[in-house]
């Protein structure tokens, strides 16, 4: 006989709806006894771009990194509450972090591209998970690097090292290597903030191209970056110093941008604070 | 830069209520004119028509630089938006503030019945009430007195047909110019109260971010 559990019992996990990406419910985020997040709620919608804006220290970093476990490797973290990915519970004794991070990729704010060729650097995580063939490695090498929007830029000079390129260059290269492993969801924590102008218009527009197939949640202090790129926007707040930071209001980007329904959502965008 | 952003808003909204007097002052002097067949006061209003729609022109203006160097979003965004919106409003209630007066200059020879002139003031008064509770709704922010724009308007549409009906009664004694004048002018003042009823709607949006729908319009 099936045991169905009830909401309230440890261990549930709520249907799966598809057009959910990541379910997030009730979570709590400590750095040791310091509790950064309290009480998150929210469905990142599959396909979508979701952008996470809010003044420095309110935890939106925090909470992009509990999605692909990152906080793990900070000695004292502790996350309590559900984060399900595709409907199964990501923090579920059995998932494998290094198998989770391959599923949902991510970007940072300065480019981090390995000290090797940037066919190389793209080459590595399918080279990781047993690729070996040369014919197969190239066709995802250059696949890769046209999905980053890169490719045009870098397919005569392959060999070259991924550290000679421009920022802007180098972190299209970082997106294409985190895309050769066909990740599910894609993590941008201020991916555009040391980049220059037309690289970040490249970025923003790869971004437009890959939500058809790639489920993205950027952070980004940038607010019309978060206006022109998001399908959903989340706000989140630490209202007073010491306490937990807060998602605040979570909606559809232009309604947030016109008619947010939280006078705290309004200040802050409009600059009233922050 | 975000204080001069708001000082900017402010002053932009300023402007805007200052067209907003000029248009209850342009409708008064219509009218007036068109009561009193003064067609000096007819040609005042005529030629300060290019005047007000240089002003509205200034607010568009103003309101894409704004929009193009702040990025203003949510209220200021709202605000801004309902300015520009408005002001196209101004400009066409000075056009028909326009046509009243140039309907006073074109009656202004002939005397007709002081029912009608009568008729006529009622509604320009009605409709300068509803002017200027558009304008103060505007100002103070105040949806509840742009909720009732609608309400204090109807009377003045019902005043419209009263006259339409007491034209066709003289119908035989009257000529036609004269009275097609004048009916047209009881249109046209009906028209810049409907306006003002639509800047209500917007006064509405501007504080809630709620479209209201469109009332129907009554066919005259």
């Amino acid at each position: 006989m099936t045991h169905t559990l009830a909401e309230h019992e440890p261990g549930f996990v709520p249907p799966v709806d598809a057009a959910v990406k990541i379910a997030v419910k009730g979570l709590d985020f400590f750095y040791g006894d310091f509790q950064a997040l309290t009480d998150i709620t929210c469905d990142i919608k599959a396909n979508a771009v979701t952008a996470f804006i809010g003044p420095s220290g309110c935890g939106k970093s925090t909470f992009l990194r509990c999605f692909n476990r990152m906080n793990d490797l900070i000695i004292g973290s502790k996350v309590e509450g559900l984060i399900t990915l595709d409907g199964q519970d990501i923090y579920a004794a059995g998932v494998d972090p290094v198998d989770l991070r391959r599923r949902i990729g991510m970007i940072f704010q300065q480019p981090n591209p390995f000290p090797m060729s940037i066919y190389d650097n793209v080459a590595y995580g399918p080279r990781l998970h047993g690729m070996k063939k040369k014919s197969e490695l190239d066709e995802v090498v250059e696949m890769s690097l046209k999905r980053a929007n890169v490719w045009k830029e870098v397919k005569d000079i392959l060999g070259r090292g991924g550290l000679t390129l421009s920022g802007g260059q180098q972190q299209r290269l970082c997106i294409a290597r985190v895309l050769a492993v066909q990740p599910d969801v894609l993590l941008m924590d201020e991916p555009c903030s040391a980049i220059d102008p037309t690289s970040v218009q490249k970025i923003e527009d790869l971004m437009a191209e890959l939500k058809s197939s790639v489920t993205i949640i950027i952070v980004t202090h940038n607010m019309q970056q978060a206006a022109r790129v998001s399908d959903d926007t989340a706000f989140f707040l630490q209202e007073v110093m010491g306490e937990p930071a807060m998602l605040v209001e979570f909606g559809r980007t232009p309604e947030i941008f016109t008619s947010p329904k939280d006078k705290r959502t309004e200040d802050y965008i409009t600059g009233r604070f922050g | 830069m975000r204080e001069s952003f708001r000082k900017e808003l402010k002053d932009l909204k300023s402007s805007v209520l200052d067209i907003g007097h000029t248009i209850v002052d342009v409708t008064h002097m219509a009218v007036k004119a068109l009561v009193e067949g003064d067609v000096e006061l007819a040609e005042q209003v005529i030629a300060g028509d290019d005047d007000i729609d240089i002003r509205c022109l200034a607010i568009e203006e103003h309101s894409l630089e704004i929009i193009a160097t702040q990025f203003p979003v949510a209220r200021d965004l709202r605000l801004l938006h309902s300015l520009g919106y408005i002001s196209m409003h101004f400009e066409r209630m000075g056009d028909l503030g326009v046509n009243i007066a140039k309907a006073a200059r074109r009656t202004a020879e002939r005397r007709g019945p002081q029912t009608l002139y009568d008729l006529i003031q009622a509604q320009g008064n009605l409709v300068h009430r509803v002017l200027e509770a558009m304008l103060e709704s505007l100002d103070k922010k105040d949806i509840e007195l742009a909720a009732r724009l609608q309400d204090m308007d109807e009377p003045i549409d019902h005043l419209f047909k009263q006259f339409f009906r007491e034209l066709a009664r003289l119908q035989d004694e009257e000529d036609i110019e004269w009275a097609s004048s004048m009916v047209l002018a009881s249109r046209y003042l009906e028209r810049i109260a409907d306006h003002a009823v639509d800047i209500g709607d917007r006064v509405t949006y501007m504080v809630t971010g709620q479209f209201e729908a469109p009332a129907e319009e009554e066919e005259a």
